[in-house]
């Protein structure tokens, strides 16, 4: 007899109950194990009491359902600010909440990039199932894409509001390289959807390869690390190398390397309402792309794809001043003649 | 909204912030500081920590060498039967929890919910059912047969006839029983749970306690397993398992000393975290021993002195319990409830190889 | 201009209807197989604590602890998995070396104390989750037949950042980290099934 037996594929191993049973009281399923043993726990008097083996509790379904109904809510909140209330500080504020939250107190899970993983997983193999919140974090921002825009990028995702934070002495880049770049994403959600689907099995010649389902965008995450304040190396070091570049390039990862950015492009492409850089009409000066840090706007309008929906351009927009009450303090809005 | 209001605001204090060469270098020095800690913090790809507090291991040559033992042991056992394996007419199919030794040297085997009765000689003699639950067996020389369960007794006649029984222990805490023997008309029951023997008479009365006279508590009992013999002069040898010692008892409850103590290296030592787990006393009042974690069985003199080992090849090395019989010539019956078989060993001439 | 902008507008609102419908498609399909929020668990009926809990979870101290069930435990001295066993015994016969390499294990004495000779005495096992990083080597040790068995790797949700795919799941070579349905979620058929077959 081999004391470890195999867990016999019963519905009741599967049950609830069973699992609660097992965590409580693993000491009833020891005496199944251990039949040689004698059941009865040592007697040390009346002055001893045997502490509890503490089984500290996932969060319940409820806290869990939390989640979704604030990505839901702060996806609602961000279509608002940045379409209705035209916003750049309410942005600000929500996406730096989101970054609390969905960042830092969540620790970067469940998050939407890594969710494209568990969707395609779920999807080749049946026996694989993901829960509701992968299923909501996944879809949201993609339905939310198709009628706004990329909403989540600009003020939910956690990754794009810290990169968004740093951006401290925004630089362009030469749009020619900024295309190329773009197209990296692309590259990068198929090596993430072959490996999280398949994995890679290869024999070239002599040359082997041999790499099981892996979740790469996850292992490779550059912000988690800081979120959890913890992490492996590189994971921490490619953190420190976007966020350094970032103080110069606007959101060098959202832009070059961010795969389920690359999706939200093109669903936005197509999207119902975008972002309107003035309110009314266009005085072609130009500040507007000056003051976007993203090279998104092209001929004075939004690139629906490139467009994060961070409002920084209706902040510089003179029209936008001036309805919203004036311009700024030290400024005044002088109409140049052609 | 009001100028001097949205000066004021968030996205104007950024602006105004980083016209400043603070936040970049605070930026900077955060990043850094993240990945120093991160590089000291994770432990993931490093080895571990070395162990704390580990003295130099000794030579593993040396080592090799103290394992075996120093003098060269005068008794030697060879097995000459199996009684109850898997090839035999009488399997046992799913537990094998005792032996013991009746009148006319007959075996009896506790296990499948019957007691198995054999001849000396292996042959199979009769099975009856008895309670469910049982734990241990033994037998009186009138060749009454009393069986254990949790907080009973039971006892049967040779023939399987049910004689009468009672609970063992105390009412709110019913005995853990894991050993019984009969002596002169007493049933003594091992609690576990109790930590004590307890002495019966045939009606359940109790007359006694055994290991209550002990510096902390009774015995000390990790495995929740207290297994005990009785010689012909009336002296009670019980496994003391957390303390590795054998300890010796008067009927009374008078301590009457013990041997044994913990040790990886010699032979004469018990291993791991309690042993000895099993015993048994041969009529001529040598003490047989049952081990686990290595599965072996040793033979001493009644004040410890080593006289013979049977070693681990002859047991399933996940056996927990090896249960001990002797009989009248001396033979050691082993019952191994993994293999679920009853070993016969016995005596050799010196030159014939223990290990068959 | 306007003709071109109707195409456009056609286009889009094409594509947007087929998006919606597709999205609405794979979120149906997938949803329909959610029966039950699930956490990741240890099955010990599985683990062969083969030491990846400690090496692959994402956080730099495992989330993967060992948890002593203290019904189970034998209390004893000569613990096998608090000490080495076959380490150098110090001057009473008790070996000196410990198992755990981070020194998480820690022992109390309960019930009465005798000074002299420990062998005396009964000892209370616990863990420093602080410490312990789900190496499992104390787990090994206290498997029978050395021990009780009382000692096994759980994944505390204390620490547990609840990854969108467990880390270690991906790596566990006996498929020891499994799904079980979250208490307090309304009880449903068969919850979510990790292994592939």
């Amino acid at each position: 007899m081999k004391w470890r037996m195999t867990s016999p594929r019963s519905p009741f191993l599967r049950s609830r109950r069973f699992w609660l049973l097992f965590l409580v009281f693993a000491a009833l399923s020891s005496s199944l194990l251990f039949a040689q043993y004698q059941k009865s726990p040592p007697d040390f008097g009346d002055s001893y009491s045997f502490p509890s083996p503490t089984h500290p509790e996932p969060r319940s379904a409820l806290v869990r359902s939390l989640d979704i109904v604030l990505l839901a809510a702060a996806l609602g909140t961000g279509t608002w600010l940045i379409l209705k209330r035209r916003s750049r500080n309410g942005v600000l504020m929500l996406s730096i909440a989101s970054l609390a939250y969905f960042g830092f107190y969540r620790k970067g899970c469940i998050c939407p990039i890594g969710s494209i993983q568990n969707v395609t997983l779920s999807l080749v193999d049946s026996h694989y199932i993901v829960s509701l919140s992968v299923i909501a974090f996944f879809f949201l921002p993609l339905v939310t894409a198709l009628l706004f825009g990329r909403i989540f990028c600009g003020a939910v995702c956690p990754l794009g509001a810290i990169q968004d934070l740093v951006l401290l002495r925004p630089k362009k880049v030469p749009e020619k390289l900024d295309r190329a770049l773009s197209w990296l994403p692309y590259v990068y959600l198929g090596l993430a959807v072959l490996f999280a689907g398949w994995g890679l099995n290869l024999a070239l010649g002599s040359l082997e390869i041999q790499v099981g389902r892996r979740f790469l965008i996850c292992e490779w995450d550059p912000f988690v690390g800081i979120f959890r304040v913890a992490g492996p190396f590189h994971m921490m070091a490619i953190g420190a190398g976007f966020i350094l570049l970032g103080m110069f390039y606007g959101r060098p990862y959202c832009r070059w390397l961010c795969p389920y950015g690359g999706l939200l492009a093109i669903l936005s492409r197509f999207a119902w309402k975008n972002v309107q850089i003035t309110p009314d009409k266009e005085l072609d000066c130009g500040l507007c792309a000056d003051a976007c840090p993203y090279g998104a706007i092209h001929d004075l309008r939004a690139d629906r794809a490139d467009c994060l929906a961070c409002a920084r351009c209706y902040e510089y927009c003179p029209r936008e001043l001036e309805l919203s009450g004036g311009g700024r303090a030290d400024e005044e809005l002088v109409q140049v003649k052609p | 909204m009001e100028p001097d209001e949205k000066n004021g605001t968030p996205e104007r204090l950024l602006d105004r912030l980083r016209k400043s060469w603070f936040p970049p270098a605070a930026v900077l020095a955060a990043m850094a500081g993240i990945v120093a800690a991160a590089y000291r913090g994770y432990t993931g790809p490093q080895p571990p920590l070395e162990k704390p507090e580990t003295p130099p291991a000794p030579e593993p040559a040396a080592e090799k060498e103290a394992e075996q033992p120093p003098v060269p042991l005068e008794l030697h056992y060879a097995r000459t039967a199996v009684i109850g394996g898997r090839d035999s007419l009488h399997p046992f199919r799913r537990t094998l929890l005792g032996v013991a030794v009746g009148s006319g040297d007959r075996i009896h085997a506790l296990g499948d919910g019957e007691v198995r009765i054999f001849e000396a000689g292996g042959s199979f003699v009769r099975a009856w059912q008895v309670v469910s639950d049982v734990t241990c067996l033994g037998t009186a020389p009138d060749g009454r047969i009393v069986v254990g369960a949790p907080g009973r007794i039971e006892i049967y006649d040779e023939a399987g006839r049910h004689l009468g029984g009672f609970a063992a222990g105390e009412k709110d805490k019913p005995a853990a029983v894991t050993e019984v023997r009969v002596f002169g008309g007493e049933v003594l029951v091992a609690d576990a749970a109790a930590r004590i023997i307890r002495r019966y008479d045939t009606s359940g009365k109790q007359l006694g306690a055994i290991g209550t006279r002990t510096k902390t508590g009774n015995f000390i009992l990790p495995n929740k397993w207290l297994d005990f013999d009785v010689d012909a002069r009336g002296v009670v040898r019980a496994t003391d398992t957390g303390r590795h010692q054998v300890s010796a008892w008067g009927l009374d409850g008078e301590p009457l000393g013990s041997f044994g103590k913990f040790g990886m290296r010699n032979a004469e030592d018990f291993v791991g975290c309690c042993n000895p787990v099993n015993l048994a006393i041969a009529p001529d009042g040598r003490i047989v021993t049952g081990e686990k974690m290595v599965a072996r069985v040793k033979v001493y003199e009644p004040e410890g002195r080593l006289l013979a080992l049977i070693g681990p090849e002859n047991f399933d090395p996940n056996c927990i319990h090896i249960h001990l019989a002797v009989d009248s010539k001396g033979r050691i019956l082993a019952a191994d409830p993994v293999r679920r078989e009853v070993l016969v060993f016995s005596r050799v001439a010196k030159d014939e190889d223990s290990k068959q | 201009m306007s003709e071109k902008s109707t195409r456009r507008q056609f286009i889009d609102r094409s594509v947007r209807v087929v998006g919606f419908a597709g999205i609405a498609g794979a979120a149906g399909l997938l949803a329909s197989r959610v029966s039950g929020d699930a956490v990741y668990q240890v099955d010990p009926f599985k683990c062969t604590t083969c030491d990846l809990c400690r090496t692959a979870c994402v956080l730099s101290l495992s989330a993967v602890k060992a948890v002593n069930d203290f019904p189970k435990c034998g209390y004893c001295m000569l613990c096998p998995a608090y000490m080495d066993v076959t380490s150098q015994p110090d001057e009473k016969g008790i070996p000196a070396g410990k198992i755990c390499p981070q020194d998480a294990l820690k022992r109390k004495i309960v019930g009465d104390v005798d000074e002299e000779d420990p062998n005396n005495n009964y000892y209370e096992y616990y863990v420093d989750e602080a410490k312990c990083d789900g190496c499992g080597k104390c787990v090994k040790a206290c498997l029978p037949p050395a021990g009780n068995g009382s000692l096994r790797l759980e994944i505390r949700y204390t620490y547990c950042v609840e990854c969108n795919e467990c880390a270690i799941r991906l790596v566990c070579p006996d498929d020891a980290i499994v799904r079980i349905p979250t208490p307090g979620f309304p009880p449903a058929g068969s919850h979510g099934e990790v292994e592939n077959d």
